[in-house]
Protein backbone atom coordinates (compact mmCIF):
# COMPACT_ATOMS: atom_id res chain seq x y z
CA UNK A 1 0.00 0.00 0.00
CA UNK A 2 1.52 3.31 -1.06
CA UNK A 3 0.50 6.52 0.67
CA UNK A 4 -1.41 8.92 -1.53
CA UNK A 5 -2.15 6.36 -4.23
CA UNK A 6 -5.69 5.33 -5.06
CA UNK A 7 -5.49 1.57 -4.74
CA UNK A 8 -9.09 1.06 -5.84
CA UNK A 9 -8.55 2.17 -9.45
CA UNK A 10 -10.32 -0.21 -11.79
CA UNK A 11 -8.44 -1.01 -14.97
CA UNK A 12 -9.18 -3.52 -17.67
CA UNK A 13 -6.13 -5.81 -17.58
CA UNK A 14 -7.06 -7.42 -20.89
CA UNK A 15 -7.21 -4.06 -22.63
CA UNK A 16 -3.91 -3.05 -21.04
CA UNK A 17 -2.27 -6.21 -22.28
CA UNK A 18 -3.84 -5.88 -25.72
CA UNK A 19 -2.39 -2.38 -26.12
CA UNK A 20 1.07 -3.51 -25.10
CA UNK A 21 0.92 -6.57 -27.35
CA UNK A 22 -0.08 -4.33 -30.26
CA UNK A 23 3.08 -2.29 -29.75
CA UNK A 24 5.17 -5.47 -29.68
CA UNK A 25 3.44 -6.83 -32.81
CA UNK A 26 4.06 -3.59 -34.72
CA UNK A 27 7.77 -3.68 -33.87
CA UNK A 28 7.65 -0.37 -31.98
CA UNK A 29 8.97 -1.72 -28.67
CA UNK A 30 12.54 -1.82 -27.41
CA UNK A 31 11.91 -5.35 -26.15
CA UNK A 32 10.19 -4.34 -22.93
CA UNK A 33 6.48 -3.64 -22.52
CA UNK A 34 5.91 -0.24 -24.10
CA UNK A 35 2.83 1.95 -23.81
CA UNK A 36 0.63 2.58 -26.83
CA UNK A 37 0.52 6.35 -27.38
CA UNK A 38 -2.69 8.15 -28.27
CA UNK A 39 -3.34 11.76 -29.29
CA UNK A 40 -4.91 12.44 -25.89
CA UNK A 41 -1.93 10.95 -24.07
CA UNK A 42 0.56 12.92 -26.17
CA UNK A 43 -1.43 16.13 -25.63
CA UNK A 44 -0.79 15.80 -21.89
CA UNK A 45 2.94 15.94 -22.59
CA UNK A 46 2.65 18.86 -24.99
CA UNK A 47 0.76 20.77 -22.27
CA UNK A 48 3.98 20.79 -20.24
CA UNK A 49 5.90 22.91 -22.75
CA UNK A 50 5.34 26.20 -24.53
CA UNK A 51 7.37 25.00 -27.49
CA UNK A 52 5.71 24.52 -30.86
CA UNK A 53 4.87 20.84 -31.41
CA UNK A 54 6.34 21.15 -34.90
CA UNK A 55 9.66 22.60 -33.73
CA UNK A 56 12.53 20.37 -34.86
CA UNK A 57 14.48 19.04 -31.88
CA UNK A 58 16.82 16.59 -33.58
CA UNK A 59 18.13 16.04 -37.09
CA UNK A 60 20.10 13.10 -38.38
CA UNK A 61 21.59 14.46 -41.59
CA UNK A 62 22.85 11.14 -42.88
CA UNK A 63 19.26 9.86 -42.85
CA UNK A 64 17.79 13.16 -44.01
CA UNK A 65 15.32 13.00 -41.14
CA UNK A 66 14.25 15.35 -38.39
CA UNK A 67 12.21 14.80 -35.24
CA UNK A 68 9.92 17.39 -33.71
CA UNK A 69 8.68 18.22 -30.23
CA UNK A 70 5.59 16.12 -31.01
CA UNK A 71 7.73 13.12 -31.96
CA UNK A 72 9.65 13.51 -28.70
CA UNK A 73 6.33 13.50 -26.86
CA UNK A 74 5.27 10.28 -28.59
CA UNK A 75 8.56 8.66 -27.53
CA UNK A 76 8.12 9.92 -23.96
CA UNK A 77 4.55 8.63 -23.75
CA UNK A 78 5.55 5.21 -25.07
CA UNK A 79 8.53 5.03 -22.68
CA UNK A 80 6.27 5.43 -19.65
CA UNK A 81 7.31 8.96 -18.71
CA UNK A 82 4.91 11.03 -16.65
CA UNK A 83 3.77 14.08 -18.65
CA UNK A 84 5.52 16.45 -16.23
CA UNK A 85 8.88 14.89 -17.20
CA UNK A 86 8.54 16.29 -20.72
CA UNK A 87 10.67 19.43 -20.19
CA UNK A 88 13.49 17.12 -19.08
CA UNK A 89 13.08 15.00 -22.21
CA UNK A 90 13.25 18.12 -24.37
CA UNK A 91 16.33 19.33 -22.49
CA UNK A 92 17.96 15.97 -23.19
CA UNK A 93 17.34 16.46 -26.93
CA UNK A 94 18.68 20.03 -26.68
CA UNK A 95 21.81 18.73 -24.99
CA UNK A 96 22.27 15.90 -27.52
CA UNK A 97 22.09 18.51 -30.29
CA UNK A 98 25.42 19.84 -29.06
CA UNK A 99 27.17 16.48 -28.87
CA UNK A 100 29.25 15.74 -31.93
CA UNK A 101 29.18 11.95 -31.39
CA UNK A 102 25.36 12.06 -31.47
CA UNK A 103 25.44 13.93 -34.80
CA UNK A 104 28.16 12.00 -36.57
CA UNK A 105 26.60 8.58 -36.81
CA UNK A 106 26.98 7.60 -33.14
CA UNK A 107 23.52 6.05 -32.96
CA UNK A 108 24.46 3.71 -35.82
CA UNK A 109 27.93 2.96 -34.56
CA UNK A 110 29.34 -0.48 -33.89
CA UNK A 111 30.44 1.04 -30.54
CA UNK A 112 26.77 1.47 -29.63
CA UNK A 113 27.16 4.41 -27.24
CA UNK A 114 24.39 5.38 -24.84
CA UNK A 115 23.61 8.88 -23.68
CA UNK A 116 24.13 9.30 -19.94
CA UNK A 117 21.87 12.06 -18.66
CA UNK A 118 23.02 14.08 -15.65
CA UNK A 119 20.33 16.13 -13.92
CA UNK A 120 21.04 19.04 -11.60
CA UNK A 121 18.87 21.54 -9.74
CA UNK A 122 15.69 21.51 -7.71
CA UNK A 123 13.83 19.50 -10.34
CA UNK A 124 15.61 16.42 -9.01
CA UNK A 125 13.50 16.57 -5.88
CA UNK A 126 10.30 17.88 -7.50
CA UNK A 127 10.14 14.95 -9.94
CA UNK A 128 11.63 12.30 -7.67
CA UNK A 129 14.89 11.52 -9.44
CA UNK A 130 17.20 9.13 -7.66
CA UNK A 131 20.60 10.61 -6.84
CA UNK A 132 21.57 8.33 -3.97
CA UNK A 133 21.61 4.55 -3.43
CA UNK A 134 21.46 2.49 -6.61
CA UNK A 135 21.67 5.58 -8.79
CA UNK A 136 22.74 3.60 -11.86
CA UNK A 137 20.19 0.87 -11.19
CA UNK A 138 16.43 0.45 -11.59
CA UNK A 139 13.57 1.54 -9.38
CA UNK A 140 12.92 5.20 -10.14
CA UNK A 141 10.52 6.28 -12.85
CA UNK A 142 12.22 9.47 -14.08
CA UNK A 143 15.69 7.90 -14.14
CA UNK A 144 14.33 4.84 -15.97
CA UNK A 145 11.90 6.34 -18.45
CA UNK A 146 13.50 9.61 -19.61
CA UNK A 147 16.53 7.99 -21.31
CA UNK A 148 14.22 5.29 -22.64
CA UNK A 149 12.17 8.03 -24.33
CA UNK A 150 15.28 9.05 -26.26
CA UNK A 151 15.87 5.46 -27.35
CA UNK A 152 12.29 4.88 -28.51
CA UNK A 153 12.45 8.07 -30.57
CA UNK A 154 15.75 7.03 -32.15
CA UNK A 155 14.34 3.61 -33.08
CA UNK A 156 10.82 4.57 -34.11
CA UNK A 157 11.09 8.07 -35.51
CA UNK A 158 14.53 7.75 -37.07
CA UNK A 159 14.23 4.02 -37.75
CA UNK A 160 17.64 3.24 -36.23
CA UNK A 161 17.04 -0.31 -35.01
CA UNK A 162 19.37 -3.14 -34.04
CA UNK A 163 20.71 -5.28 -36.90
CA UNK A 164 19.74 -2.69 -39.49
CA UNK A 165 20.73 0.95 -39.11
CA UNK A 166 21.94 0.32 -35.55
CA UNK A 167 25.08 -1.75 -36.08
CA UNK A 168 26.07 -2.15 -32.42
CA UNK A 169 28.56 -5.02 -32.20
CA UNK A 170 27.62 -6.11 -28.68
CA UNK A 171 25.56 -3.19 -27.49
CA UNK A 172 26.07 -1.55 -24.13
CA UNK A 173 24.41 -2.56 -20.85
CA UNK A 174 22.26 0.33 -19.78
CA UNK A 175 21.74 1.76 -23.24
CA UNK A 176 18.75 4.11 -22.98
CA UNK A 177 18.74 3.55 -19.22
CA UNK A 178 21.47 5.86 -17.92
CA UNK A 179 20.15 8.88 -16.11
CA UNK A 180 21.65 10.07 -12.84
CA UNK A 181 20.72 13.02 -10.70
CA UNK A 182 23.66 14.52 -8.86
CA UNK A 183 23.66 14.10 -5.06
CA UNK A 184 24.16 17.83 -4.62
CA UNK A 185 23.20 17.78 -0.94
CA UNK A 186 25.82 15.15 -0.20
CA UNK A 187 28.68 16.62 -2.24
CA UNK A 188 31.59 18.68 -0.92
CA UNK A 189 31.81 20.54 -4.23
CA UNK A 190 29.60 22.62 -6.46
CA UNK A 191 27.44 20.54 -8.82
CA UNK A 192 28.44 19.89 -12.45
CA UNK A 193 25.89 22.43 -13.71
CA UNK A 194 27.19 25.20 -11.44
CA UNK A 195 30.77 24.41 -12.38
CA UNK A 196 29.75 24.91 -16.02
CA UNK A 197 27.98 28.21 -15.58
CA UNK A 198 24.47 27.64 -14.24
CA UNK A 199 23.05 29.07 -11.00
CA UNK A 200 22.85 26.88 -7.90
CA UNK A 201 19.43 25.23 -7.76
CA UNK A 202 18.66 26.01 -11.42
CA UNK A 203 17.30 23.02 -13.32
CA UNK A 204 19.88 21.86 -15.81
CA UNK A 205 20.88 18.76 -17.72
CA UNK A 206 23.82 17.41 -19.65
CA UNK A 207 24.23 14.37 -21.86
CA UNK A 208 27.46 12.45 -22.22
CA UNK A 209 27.74 9.71 -24.83
CA UNK A 210 29.02 6.72 -22.89
CA UNK A 211 30.46 3.37 -23.97
CA UNK A 212 30.29 1.71 -20.57
CA UNK A 213 30.62 2.21 -16.85
CA UNK A 214 33.19 0.37 -14.72
CA UNK A 215 33.04 0.09 -10.96
CA UNK A 216 35.88 1.14 -8.72
CA UNK A 217 35.65 -0.51 -5.30
CA UNK A 218 38.11 0.98 -2.84
CA UNK A 219 36.54 0.93 0.60
CA UNK A 220 39.52 0.19 2.85
CA UNK A 221 41.69 3.08 1.77
CA UNK A 222 44.13 4.81 4.06
CA UNK A 223 44.67 7.89 1.91
CA UNK A 224 43.13 9.88 -0.92
CA UNK A 225 46.18 9.19 -3.07
CA UNK A 226 45.61 5.42 -2.93
CA UNK A 227 42.12 5.90 -4.31
CA UNK A 228 43.37 8.30 -6.99
CA UNK A 229 46.00 5.76 -8.03
CA UNK A 230 43.28 3.12 -8.23
CA UNK A 231 41.21 5.42 -10.45
CA UNK A 232 44.18 6.21 -12.67
CA UNK A 233 44.82 2.50 -13.20
CA UNK A 234 41.29 2.01 -14.51
CA UNK A 235 41.38 5.17 -16.61
CA UNK A 236 44.60 4.17 -18.39
CA UNK A 237 43.74 0.59 -19.26
CA UNK A 238 44.59 -0.18 -22.86
CA UNK A 239 41.46 -2.10 -23.80
CA UNK A 240 39.47 1.09 -24.16
CA UNK A 241 42.26 3.02 -25.89
CA UNK A 242 41.37 3.51 -29.55
CA UNK A 243 42.03 7.19 -30.26
CA UNK A 244 44.76 9.67 -29.45
CA UNK A 245 42.72 10.91 -26.48
CA UNK A 246 39.33 10.20 -25.02
CA UNK A 247 37.30 11.68 -22.20
CA UNK A 248 36.58 9.68 -19.04
CA UNK A 249 34.02 10.71 -16.41
CA UNK A 250 33.96 9.98 -12.71
CA UNK A 251 30.79 9.11 -10.88
CA UNK A 252 32.02 9.55 -7.32
CA UNK A 253 30.05 8.23 -4.42
CA UNK A 254 29.89 10.84 -1.63
CA UNK A 255 32.42 9.02 0.56
CA UNK A 256 35.14 9.14 -2.10
CA UNK A 257 34.25 12.76 -2.89
CA UNK A 258 34.57 13.75 0.77
CA UNK A 259 37.80 11.76 1.12
CA UNK A 260 39.32 13.89 -1.64
CA UNK A 261 37.80 17.13 -0.34
CA UNK A 262 38.93 16.50 3.25
CA UNK A 263 42.44 15.83 1.95
CA UNK A 264 42.36 19.28 0.38
CA UNK A 265 41.54 18.36 -3.21
CA UNK A 266 39.19 20.53 -5.22
CA UNK A 267 37.44 18.93 -8.18
CA UNK A 268 40.03 20.56 -10.41
CA UNK A 269 42.82 19.11 -8.27
CA UNK A 270 41.36 15.62 -8.80
CA UNK A 271 41.20 16.25 -12.55
CA UNK A 272 44.76 17.59 -12.67
CA UNK A 273 46.00 14.56 -10.74
CA UNK A 274 44.25 12.11 -13.05
CA UNK A 275 45.39 13.90 -16.17
CA UNK A 276 49.01 13.66 -15.03
CA UNK A 277 48.85 10.05 -13.87
CA UNK A 278 46.60 8.36 -16.42
CA UNK A 279 49.39 7.66 -18.90
CA UNK A 280 50.86 4.80 -20.90
CA UNK A 281 54.21 4.48 -22.59
CA UNK A 282 54.75 3.93 -26.28
CA UNK A 283 56.05 0.45 -25.44
CA UNK A 284 52.86 -0.37 -23.49
CA UNK A 285 50.69 0.57 -26.45
CA UNK A 286 52.90 -1.24 -28.96
CA UNK A 287 52.74 -4.42 -26.88
CA UNK A 288 48.94 -4.52 -27.25
CA UNK A 289 48.87 -3.49 -30.90
CA UNK A 290 47.54 -0.01 -30.18
CA UNK A 291 50.44 2.08 -31.38
CA UNK A 292 48.23 3.40 -34.17
CA UNK A 293 46.31 5.44 -31.60
CA UNK A 294 49.29 7.67 -30.84
CA UNK A 295 51.41 7.24 -33.95
CA UNK A 296 54.59 5.28 -34.49
CA UNK A 297 58.12 6.58 -34.12
CA UNK A 298 58.06 7.80 -30.53
CA UNK A 299 60.68 6.52 -28.06
CA UNK A 300 59.65 3.44 -26.09
CA UNK A 301 59.53 5.31 -22.80
CA UNK A 302 57.56 8.31 -24.07
CA UNK A 303 54.37 8.68 -22.06
CA UNK A 304 50.98 9.37 -23.62
CA UNK A 305 48.06 10.86 -21.73
CA UNK A 306 44.66 9.18 -22.01
CA UNK A 307 42.98 12.53 -21.47
CA UNK A 308 43.45 15.48 -23.81
CA UNK A 309 43.64 17.91 -20.88
CA UNK A 310 42.27 18.34 -17.35
CA UNK A 311 39.17 20.34 -18.27
CA UNK A 312 35.66 19.45 -17.02
CA UNK A 313 34.83 18.34 -20.56
CA UNK A 314 37.68 15.83 -20.57
CA UNK A 315 37.03 14.62 -17.00
CA UNK A 316 33.46 15.35 -15.94
CA UNK A 317 32.97 14.63 -12.23
CA UNK A 318 29.51 13.92 -10.82
CA UNK A 319 28.78 12.96 -7.21
CA UNK A 320 26.03 10.36 -6.88
CA UNK A 321 25.23 7.21 -4.96
CA UNK A 322 25.00 6.21 -1.33
CA UNK A 323 27.60 6.76 1.36
CA UNK A 324 27.13 3.15 2.46
CA UNK A 325 30.36 1.88 0.84
CA UNK A 326 33.24 3.60 -0.87
CA UNK A 327 32.46 2.52 -4.40
CA UNK A 328 32.52 4.78 -7.40
CA UNK A 329 32.42 4.33 -11.15
CA UNK A 330 34.15 5.67 -14.18
CA UNK A 331 32.19 6.17 -17.35
CA UNK A 332 33.94 5.77 -20.67
CA UNK A 333 33.02 8.60 -22.99
CA UNK A 334 32.49 7.79 -26.67
CA UNK A 335 35.13 10.10 -28.20
CA UNK A 336 34.56 13.50 -26.57
CA UNK A 337 32.11 15.43 -24.42
CA UNK A 338 31.17 19.01 -25.27
CA UNK A 339 31.20 20.21 -21.66
CA UNK A 340 27.76 21.75 -22.28
CA UNK A 341 25.00 21.85 -19.71
CA UNK A 342 21.58 23.07 -20.89
CA UNK A 343 18.71 24.57 -18.90
CA UNK A 344 15.57 22.49 -18.34
CA UNK A 345 12.33 24.22 -19.30
CA UNK B 1 -12.04 4.61 -28.35
CA UNK B 2 -8.64 6.19 -28.99
CA UNK B 3 -6.44 5.37 -31.93
CA UNK B 4 -2.93 4.15 -31.19
CA UNK B 5 -0.34 6.41 -32.81
CA UNK B 6 2.03 4.83 -35.30
CA UNK B 7 5.38 6.34 -34.21
CA UNK B 8 7.14 5.29 -37.41
CA UNK B 9 5.24 7.62 -39.73
CA UNK B 10 8.40 9.48 -40.72
CA UNK B 11 9.72 6.28 -42.22
CA UNK B 12 6.71 6.03 -44.49
CA UNK B 13 7.33 9.41 -46.08
CA UNK B 14 7.43 9.17 -49.83
CA UNK B 15 11.00 9.49 -50.92
CA UNK B 16 11.62 10.54 -54.48
CA UNK B 17 13.10 7.65 -56.34
CA UNK B 18 16.59 8.32 -57.56
CA UNK B 19 18.07 7.72 -60.97
CA UNK B 20 21.30 6.07 -61.97
CA UNK B 21 23.89 7.97 -63.92
CA UNK B 22 24.43 6.90 -67.52
CA UNK B 23 27.46 4.61 -67.87
CA UNK B 24 30.35 5.15 -70.26
CA UNK B 25 31.25 2.42 -72.78
CA UNK B 26 34.69 2.08 -71.24
CA UNK B 27 37.03 3.84 -68.82
CA UNK B 28 39.41 4.86 -71.62
CA UNK B 29 40.80 8.34 -70.99
CA UNK B 30 38.41 8.91 -68.06
CA UNK B 31 39.19 10.46 -64.68
CA UNK B 32 38.55 7.81 -62.03
CA UNK B 33 37.88 9.19 -58.53
CA UNK B 34 39.17 7.26 -55.52
CA UNK B 35 37.02 8.71 -52.75
CA UNK B 36 38.31 7.34 -49.44
CA UNK B 37 36.62 7.89 -46.09
CA UNK B 38 39.70 7.82 -43.77
CA UNK B 39 38.84 4.41 -42.35
CA UNK B 40 41.83 2.19 -41.75
CA UNK B 41 43.06 0.70 -45.08
CA UNK B 42 40.37 2.51 -47.08
CA UNK B 43 42.84 4.67 -49.03
CA UNK B 44 45.17 1.69 -49.43
CA UNK B 45 42.42 -0.55 -50.84
CA UNK B 46 41.20 2.13 -53.23
CA UNK B 47 44.80 2.76 -54.33
CA UNK B 48 45.24 -0.95 -55.01
CA UNK B 49 42.01 -0.98 -57.00
CA UNK B 50 43.21 2.10 -58.90
CA UNK B 51 46.45 0.31 -59.75
CA UNK B 52 44.54 -2.70 -61.08
CA UNK B 53 42.34 -0.48 -63.22
CA UNK B 54 45.39 1.39 -64.53
CA UNK B 55 47.02 -1.92 -65.50
CA UNK B 56 43.97 -2.73 -67.59
CA UNK B 57 43.44 0.75 -69.00
CA UNK B 58 46.60 2.89 -68.89
CA UNK B 59 44.80 5.97 -70.26
CA UNK B 60 42.81 6.58 -67.08
CA UNK B 61 43.73 9.31 -64.62
CA UNK B 62 43.33 8.59 -60.91
CA UNK B 63 41.90 11.42 -58.80
CA UNK B 64 42.17 11.05 -55.02
CA UNK B 65 39.78 12.71 -52.64
CA UNK B 66 39.25 12.28 -48.89
CA UNK B 67 35.98 12.56 -47.04
CA UNK B 68 35.81 15.06 -44.17
CA UNK B 69 33.92 12.91 -41.65
CA UNK B 70 33.29 9.26 -42.32
CA UNK B 71 30.08 9.13 -40.27
CA UNK B 72 28.36 11.94 -42.12
CA UNK B 73 27.36 12.33 -45.75
CA UNK B 74 29.90 14.20 -47.87
CA UNK B 75 29.46 17.96 -48.00
CA UNK B 76 27.84 19.48 -51.07
CA UNK B 77 31.15 21.26 -51.75
CA UNK B 78 32.92 17.91 -51.92
CA UNK B 79 30.15 16.48 -54.10
CA UNK B 80 30.55 19.42 -56.49
CA UNK B 81 34.31 18.96 -56.47
CA UNK B 82 33.94 15.25 -57.30
CA UNK B 83 31.57 16.09 -60.11
CA UNK B 84 33.98 18.64 -61.55
CA UNK B 85 37.10 16.49 -61.13
CA UNK B 86 35.94 12.94 -61.95
CA UNK B 87 34.05 11.06 -64.63
CA UNK B 88 33.40 8.04 -62.38
CA UNK B 89 33.97 7.60 -58.64
CA UNK B 90 34.84 4.63 -56.45
CA UNK B 91 33.56 5.20 -52.91
CA UNK B 92 34.75 3.36 -49.83
CA UNK B 93 35.37 1.64 -47.62
CA UNK B 94 32.18 1.38 -45.60
CA UNK B 95 33.24 -0.92 -42.79
CA UNK B 96 31.36 0.46 -39.77
CA UNK B 97 27.81 1.22 -38.73
CA UNK B 98 27.76 4.85 -39.74
CA UNK B 99 30.29 4.86 -42.59
CA UNK B 100 28.76 1.92 -44.47
CA UNK B 101 25.45 3.81 -44.48
CA UNK B 102 26.99 7.10 -45.61
CA UNK B 103 29.09 5.38 -48.30
CA UNK B 104 25.84 4.15 -49.84
CA UNK B 105 24.13 7.53 -49.48
CA UNK B 106 27.16 9.31 -50.97
CA UNK B 107 27.03 6.90 -53.92
CA UNK B 108 23.34 7.60 -54.47
CA UNK B 109 23.98 11.35 -54.19
CA UNK B 110 26.72 11.16 -56.84
CA UNK B 111 24.51 9.09 -59.15
CA UNK B 112 21.85 11.81 -58.97
CA UNK B 113 24.61 14.26 -60.02
CA UNK B 114 25.17 12.04 -63.08
CA UNK B 115 28.40 10.53 -61.79
CA UNK B 116 28.61 6.72 -62.14
CA UNK B 117 29.81 5.21 -58.87
CA UNK B 118 31.03 1.94 -57.45
CA UNK B 119 30.42 1.90 -53.69
CA UNK B 120 32.48 -0.58 -51.67
CA UNK B 121 31.30 -1.69 -48.22
CA UNK B 122 32.19 -4.80 -46.25
CA UNK B 123 29.71 -7.67 -46.47
CA UNK B 124 28.78 -7.71 -42.77
CA UNK B 125 27.03 -4.36 -43.30
CA UNK B 126 24.77 -5.53 -46.13
CA UNK B 127 21.51 -5.06 -44.16
CA UNK B 128 22.62 -1.60 -43.13
CA UNK B 129 23.48 -0.63 -46.70
CA UNK B 130 20.18 -2.01 -47.96
CA UNK B 131 18.22 -0.07 -45.29
CA UNK B 132 19.87 3.24 -46.12
CA UNK B 133 19.40 2.63 -49.85
CA UNK B 134 15.67 2.15 -49.23
CA UNK B 135 15.53 5.32 -47.13
CA UNK B 136 17.24 7.19 -49.96
CA UNK B 137 14.60 6.01 -52.43
CA UNK B 138 16.82 3.53 -54.22
CA UNK B 139 16.15 0.17 -52.55
CA UNK B 140 17.89 -1.83 -55.27
CA UNK B 141 20.99 0.39 -55.35
CA UNK B 142 23.87 -1.94 -56.23
CA UNK B 143 26.84 -1.69 -53.89
CA UNK B 144 29.87 -3.91 -53.95
CA UNK B 145 30.59 -6.05 -50.93
CA UNK B 146 34.12 -6.90 -49.91
CA UNK B 147 34.66 -9.67 -47.36
CA UNK B 148 34.83 -8.19 -43.85
CA UNK B 149 37.22 -7.06 -42.42
CA UNK B 150 39.40 -4.80 -44.54
CA UNK B 151 41.00 -2.86 -41.66
CA UNK B 152 43.30 -5.69 -40.57
CA UNK B 153 44.68 -6.67 -44.00
CA UNK B 154 48.37 -6.24 -44.79
CA UNK B 155 49.66 -4.86 -48.09
CA UNK B 156 49.73 -8.23 -49.87
CA UNK B 157 46.22 -9.06 -48.67
CA UNK B 158 44.96 -5.67 -49.82
CA UNK B 159 46.43 -6.34 -53.24
CA UNK B 160 44.64 -9.68 -53.34
CA UNK B 161 41.37 -8.11 -52.16
CA UNK B 162 41.65 -5.46 -54.89
CA UNK B 163 42.17 -8.20 -57.49
CA UNK B 164 39.01 -9.94 -56.28
CA UNK B 165 36.97 -6.73 -56.48
CA UNK B 166 38.18 -5.12 -59.68
CA UNK B 167 35.92 -6.97 -62.12
CA UNK B 168 32.83 -6.13 -60.10
CA UNK B 169 33.89 -2.50 -59.81
CA UNK B 170 34.49 -2.26 -63.52
CA UNK B 171 31.12 -3.87 -64.26
CA UNK B 172 29.46 -1.34 -62.04
CA UNK B 173 31.16 1.66 -63.69
CA UNK B 174 30.70 0.94 -67.38
CA UNK B 175 27.84 -0.18 -69.63
CA UNK B 176 26.92 -3.68 -68.46
CA UNK B 177 27.16 -5.28 -71.92
CA UNK B 178 30.65 -3.93 -72.41
CA UNK B 179 32.11 -4.68 -69.01
CA UNK B 180 34.80 -7.30 -69.24
CA UNK B 181 35.23 -6.72 -72.96
CA UNK B 182 36.95 -3.41 -72.40
CA UNK B 183 38.46 -1.70 -69.43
Amino acid sequence: MTAGVDTDVVVDPDATRAGIEHVFAMGWSDGLPTLPATDEHVAEFLAHTTRDPDEVIATIPQLGKSATVRHAAVGAAMAGCAPEYFPVVLAAWDALGGEKPAQGGGWQSTSSPSPMLVVNGDIRNRLGFNSTGGVLGPGFRPNATIPRAIGLTISNIFGIRPHVLDQGTQGVPGRWQMCVAEAEEDSPWEPLSVELGHSPGADALSTVMVRTTEFLDNRYYTSAEEVLLDFADSVRRTGSWIMRHSAVGLLLNPEHAWLFADAGYSKQDVRDWLYENAVRTQADLRAVGKEYAVGTGHPDDEVHHVLADSSPASIPIVVAGSRNAAMSAIFRVFTTWSGRVVPIG
Amino acid sequence: MSVIIDPTTLLAENVESTTEAARPASLASLRVGLFENTKRNAAQLLDAIGAQLTAREPSITLVRRTKEQFGLPMSSELADDLRASCDVVIVGVGDCGSCSATAVSDGIALETRSIPTAVVITDIFEANGRAIAALEGSPEFPFIMAPHPVATLDAAQLEERARELVDRILSRLVEPALAGAHA
